[in-house]
């Protein structure tokens, strides 16, 4: 079994689930897309390494996750564990299929490294922009499989 | 003519046939009778038992044995049975083909009843020296085991003087043993061997034969019918390895070693020999053994994901503790082990950053301490100031609360394991603590002070009560928060309950005096709560209801505070008892008094304020014994009566009184009541009294005793109803009636309730009254608040909802719904459904799912959402029905995902679209993958966020319907 990159990763306390307000209940109201509700699609997805969730070792948190509705942007920044994390571009593209699956198609949505926390940040940044290598990836059924296993639980 | 056993040809006959055998119950009965006696039968039979040919030896031997076990147990003499048993010995010398009936026939010597056990040693000696049990059959292997275990049975003392040849004898014998089923027995019997009998030298060869079966690798065949599961063997192998104290050391060798292998299994089997062999071992068995234990024990427990491993592994820990703990006086190894596990602990609290991590570690302290006295001592001792240093020293609020509810733990053990009192010092630590708690400023903080309050309150010093109070009565009237003020009630009332004079004069007579009302109603509101639970303790119930009292006679400004804090702390069951509320009604007349205020108030006050003096009344009543609700109605019904003849506001005051009754408070008033009651029912215009009116109905018709008292008012009751006139305008407040009706009568287990049920019905082909049809069904299958419970004496009958369920759709085969009420009459059916218990569903698919198909095409909210709620029950029971209809299901659901007028109904059906993705077989959904992800799209756009999140999730699980990385039992 290969061991994994970071053996004994930090682990962080859980969000609570997101309280149900009034106004979520309300039949007229329209909500609008936020930061909360785009953080809480990608939080529960796995790690590949560790029986952890994301957000358990905060590869995202809620503030790296900028969402402008009127123009129909979605910009999600995660942090490796590591600088030299292997698993970095993986876990870039898990973000991207999960948002791919569940939000509108209106949404042009960008996954990106935080500045200066991976060794090959501006190349894992240019793969994870890369439509046709997404598709390509999307394609082979191994890492299909690896990153369906990831967003399964979510 | 003479049989063929009475002549010496019986020899011969054996030889040539075979059929012989079908013989046996004849001779056998001949032998029972004394016609003929076995000695001769067997002269008889010589020829064949010492032919020189070995094939018809066996013959004969098997016929003899066939004979020793048709003949009943207690018949042969003890001479017989030596004489036959000596030739049994001298036999196992023979061919080995004679061997097997010689060892079935023996078995069955030794379970006569005059069998004499000293026979046995040269059995046994002969057995061993001549024979390999292992190259025997099954059977017979299982025969000689049986053969020793009988034995033992029979006379252990002369089982025990045989010596260790026949330990050696056992070990040769079973050395090697492979099937299940014999390895079952053995497993079985050997802990009563090593119990009993010494091994002597032979501990090591005993203990090596035993484990080599550990840990147990085995798989049934899957097509065994009754397979030995391996966990059965698993389980009956443990007690064998730790039989004795002899195998000690080999034993914790072993599961040391195998504790640390990779397979799961042999950890888990690890596991529990340990805790097993805690029964057995004495402690200095573990005391070389501590560290290696400990720290195989603890990677274990801190497994991140395998609960069942955590848990075999606390189980252990606990029994090795327990165990321990009896050397605590003799030897000073079990204090450093506990030691160590604090200090290892210690450090892993020092370094968890979340409350699952926190919580994780405290647990094993916790097992720890629980496991024995001493430890308990140990643990508590260092660890509650070393917790409150913690507490001090960590900033995050999660982990503070965690700390408090891990203190408060570590204190009920104590106080369980009655060491409190040596820990004193330590435990009066705690109470500072959580004042400090309370003092901040956050909820959650506050919330965990006051609980671990509660827990430690037997430690609290009357210095501290002070401070408490202070913070108590300042959340009480200014904190909005309902969770916050519930336990600052219930922590004041704890106070209380251990200090009552304190509270009494910083409370009661303090800052909550009752005589000096603010102005400001919700305080005063809340003062009034915190006071009338206080009432409750028995030191202050006179003080408190007293001058409560005083304020509703006099004082009509607060009189409904004080009236509604009552209700409130009255109806709470577990504060106050049947008799705390009996004697308050007693000493301070409570009725009475509530009663004076609602006839002042009747006609001017609010229907709520009302409201929580007519529940009052009807609570204080339903906690009365029989002989003073005769009491209370004696002094009032009379009067109101009167007033209620004449004005039917005063009617709720009658109900009140007369809801919550004995079943045997019955008198002749009730008759005139009842017609009261329906007049009022029928044709009041007030939906209020209305529907109390019809409730006293109910509660009569429900409590009146069997035979004639029933009958009487039951007449009575038909004859009222038919003698009113059949108007249209009366004609919906007679099918609430009925409903009523109905519901009292199925409640009290009455056959009657079909006739109105059928009424009920009826009304549903009437588009003008179907509605109010409905609405009856409704009542009668939900639980009302207040009502037709056991709590006011009424009779409830189990499994009412699935009775209701079957009448009903036997009642609604006939009936055929016309078009315009097809909608209601589903929405029946789906009130039924809902309360229906889903086990009785299950029973009824074929009927029902077509009722809820036929709904998911309708436009009514409240009946989609339970007709949904329906159908995800069916698809989580994995119905294959349902699967069959996915062509009409599936696009109706679609359909109800964009149901514009209530959000419940797309949630609901988008919930119902995730489950039949996770339920049903990949190859039945997979048809539907592709319109189905195209379809659930537009709901992710949708305007509500919780429909949009119940997208995101059916959304994404059909992604992975048939996907590489699914995870599915097909």
């Amino acid at each position: 079994m290969k061991v994994a990159d970071n053996v004994n990763p930090n682990v962080y306390e859980k969000g609570s689930v997101r309280e149900v307000t009034k106004s979520d209940l309300d039949e007229e109201l329209n909500d609008d897309f936020d930061q909360r509700e785009i953080f809480d699609i990608i939080r529960n997805i796995s790690d590949p390494e560790h029986p952890l969730t994301l957000e358990e070792l905060r590869v995202v948190e809620e503030s790296n996750v900028i969402i402008d509705n009127k123009n129909n942007l979605v910009h999600v920044y995660f942090t490796p564990t590591i600088p030299h994390c292997s698993m970095a571009t993986l876990i870039g593209l898990s973000i991207r299929v999960q948002l791919l699956r569940a939000l509108p198609s209106r949404f042009k949505v960008t996954v990106e490294v935080t500045e200066g926390t991976h060794v090959s940040e501006h190349a894992v940044n240019k793969q994870l922009a890369d439509k046709e290598r997404i598709a390509a990836a999307l394609e082979n059924n191994n890492l299909v499989q690896i990153i369906n296993q990831c967003v399964r639980s979510v | 003519m003479e049989p063929i056993w009475f002549k010496e040809v019986l020899a011969d006959e054996i030889i040539k046939n075979d059929d012989i055998i079908n013989e046996m119950q004849s001779i056998v009965t001949d032998i029972v009778s004394g016609h003929i006696d076995i000695t001769r039968i067997v002269e008889n039979m010589a020829g064949v038992l010492t032919h020189k040919d070995s094939e018809n030896r066996e013959k004969g031997m098997r016929f003899f044995t066939n004979l020793l076990k048709k003949i009943p147990q207690d018949f042969l003499t003890v001479t017989q049975i030596n004489f036959i048993s000596k030739f049994y010995i001298d036999r196992l010398k023979d061919n080995h083909r004679v061997i097997p009936a010689v060892l079935d026939g023996y078995l069955t010597i030794v379970g006569m009843k005059h069998f004499n056990i000293s026979l046995c040693g040269e059995y046994f000696s002969v057995l061993f020296r001549e024979i390999a049990c292992q190259s025997q059959l099954r059977q017979d292997r299982l025969n000689i085991y049986l053969t020793m275990q009988i034995t033992m049975d029979k006379d252990m003392e002369y089982m025990k003087s045989l010596g260790p040849d026949f330990v050696f004898g056992l070990i040769s014998s079973m050395d090697g043993e492979r099937d299940p089923r014999n390895l079952l027995f053995l497993f079985n019997f050997l802990p009563k061997f090593l119990a009993n009998i010494p091994l002597g030298h032979l501990v090591d060869e005993m203990f090596e034969v035993i484990s080599c079966y550990y840990p147990i690798d085995f798989h049934p065949s899957p097509d065994d019918p009754a397979a030995v599961s391996r966990d059965d063997l698993a389980l009956a192998l443990c007690p064998c390895l730790c039989g004795v104290q002899e195998f000690g050391e080999q034993c914790l060798v072993l599961l040391i070693e195998k504790l640390d292998s990779s397979l799961r299994v042999a950890k888990l089997d690890s596991l529990r020999l340990l805790a097993e062999s805690c029964k057995k071992f004495k402690p200095e068995t573990y005391i070389p053994f501590l560290k290696a234990l400990w720290s195989s024990l603890y990677r274990e427990i801190s497994h991140k994901t395998d609960e069942e491993l955590k848990l075999a592994a606390h189980e252990a820990l606990s029994a090795l503790i327990a165990n321990m703990a009896a050397s605590y006086n003799t030897d000073q190894s079990f204090e450093n082990f506990v030691k160590g596990i604090i200090i290892s602990m210690q450090t892993s609290l020092a370094e968890s950053t979340t409350v699952a991590q926190f919580v994780e570690t405290s647990r094993v302290l916790l097992s720890t301490a629980n496991s024995s006295k001493e430890s308990c001592f140990i643990v508590t001792k260092t660890m509650i100031p070393a917790i409150i240093s913690y507490y001090e020293f960590k900033t995050s609020a999660k982990l503070q609360v965690a700390s408090l509810e891990f203190l408060g733990d570590l204190y009920d053990l104590a106080k369980c394991w009655d060491v409190v009192g040596d820990i004193d010092k330590q435990a009066n630590e705690i109470i500072p603590l959580c004042l400090t708690a309370v003092s901040e400023p956050t909820k959650e903080h506050q919330m965990a002070g006051f609980k671990a309050l509660i827990r430690t309150i037997d430690v609290l010093k009357p210095d501290l009560v002070l401070p408490f109070v202070e913070i108590l009565i300042h959340i009480v009237q200014h904190s909005d928060d309902h969770d916050i003020l519930l336990v600052s009630v219930e922590t004041t009332n704890a106070i209380a309950r251990k200090y009552p004079e304190l509270i009494m004069d910083l409370v009661v007579k303090g800052k909550c005096n009752i005589e000096e009302m603010v102005d400001n109603k919700s305080i005063l509101q809340k003062r009034l709560n915190l006071l009338s639970n206080l009432a409750s303790i028995d030191d202050f119930t006179r003080v408190i209801v007293e001058e409560m009292l005083k304020i509703i006679t006099v004082d009509d400004k607060n009189a409904y505070n004080v009236v509604k804090a009552l209700n409130g702390s009255i109806s709470n069951t577990s504060l106050y008892t049947e008799e705390k509320v009996t004697q308050i009604e007693s000493d301070h007349g409570l009725i009475d008094s509530i009663l004076t205020w609602l006839l002042k108030e009747i006609k001017s006050g609010s229907k709520e304020s009302l409201v929580h003096g007519y529940t009052l009344i009807s609570n204080t009543m339903c906690s009365l014994p029989s002989e003073k609700q005769k009491a209370v109605l004696e002094r009032h019904s009379s009067k109101i009566m009167e007033k209620c003849q004449n004005e039917a506001v005063y009617y709720p005051l009658l109900e009140c009184l007369y809801r919550s009754l004995h079943q045997n408070v019955y008198d002749s008033s009730y008759l005139h009541i009842l017609n009261l009651s329906l007049k009022i029912a029928i044709n009041n215009d007030n939906e209020f009294i209305k529907t109390r009116a019809c409730c006293l109905v109910a509660h009569f018709l429900n409590k009146a005793e069997f035979g004639q008292t029933f009958e009487l008012l039951y007449e009575s009751l038909k004859s009222y109803l038919s003698s009113c006139s059949k108007d249209e305008n009366i004609c919906l407040s007679l099918i609430q009636l009925f409903g009523w009706i109905a519901k009292a009568l199925i409640l009290r287990g009455s056959d009657l309730f079909m006739f109105w049920l059928q009424k009920i019905l009826i009304t549903l082909s009437n588009p003008e009254c179907c509605q109010q049809g409905a609405e009856a069904i409704r009542l009668i299958v939900s639980d009302q608040p207040d009502c037709l419970n056991a709590r006011h004496h009424c009779r409830t009958s189990l499994l009412y909802r699935q009775r209701i369920f079957q009448s009903f759709a036997n009642l609604s085969e006939k009936f055929d719904p016309i078009s315009e009420t097809k909608e209601t009459y589903l929405l029946c059916w789906a009130y039924v459904l809902e309360k229906a218990p889903k086990s009785v569903l299950n029973n009824e698919v074929g009927k029902i799912l077509p009722l809820v198909v036929d709904s998911l095409d309708s436009d009514n909210k409240d009946l989609l959402v339970v007709m949904i709620d329906v159908l995800i029950y069916f698809v989580q029971a994995k119905n294959i029905l349902v699967a069959q209809s996915f062509q009409t299901i599936l696009p109706r659901l679609v359909k109800l995902s964009e149901y514009v007028k209530s959000m419940d109904v797309r949630i609901k059906s988008l919930q119902c679209l995730h489950e039949i993705a996770n339920s049903y077989k990949t190859a039945l959904l997979l048809p539907y993958k592709t319109d189905l992800l195209f379809d659930l799209a537009p709901s992710l756009d949708d305007k509500k966020r919780l429909v949009r999140n119940m997208a995101v999730r059916a959304r994404t699980r059909w992604y992975l319907v048939g996907a590489p990385g699914e995870e599915k039992d097909e």
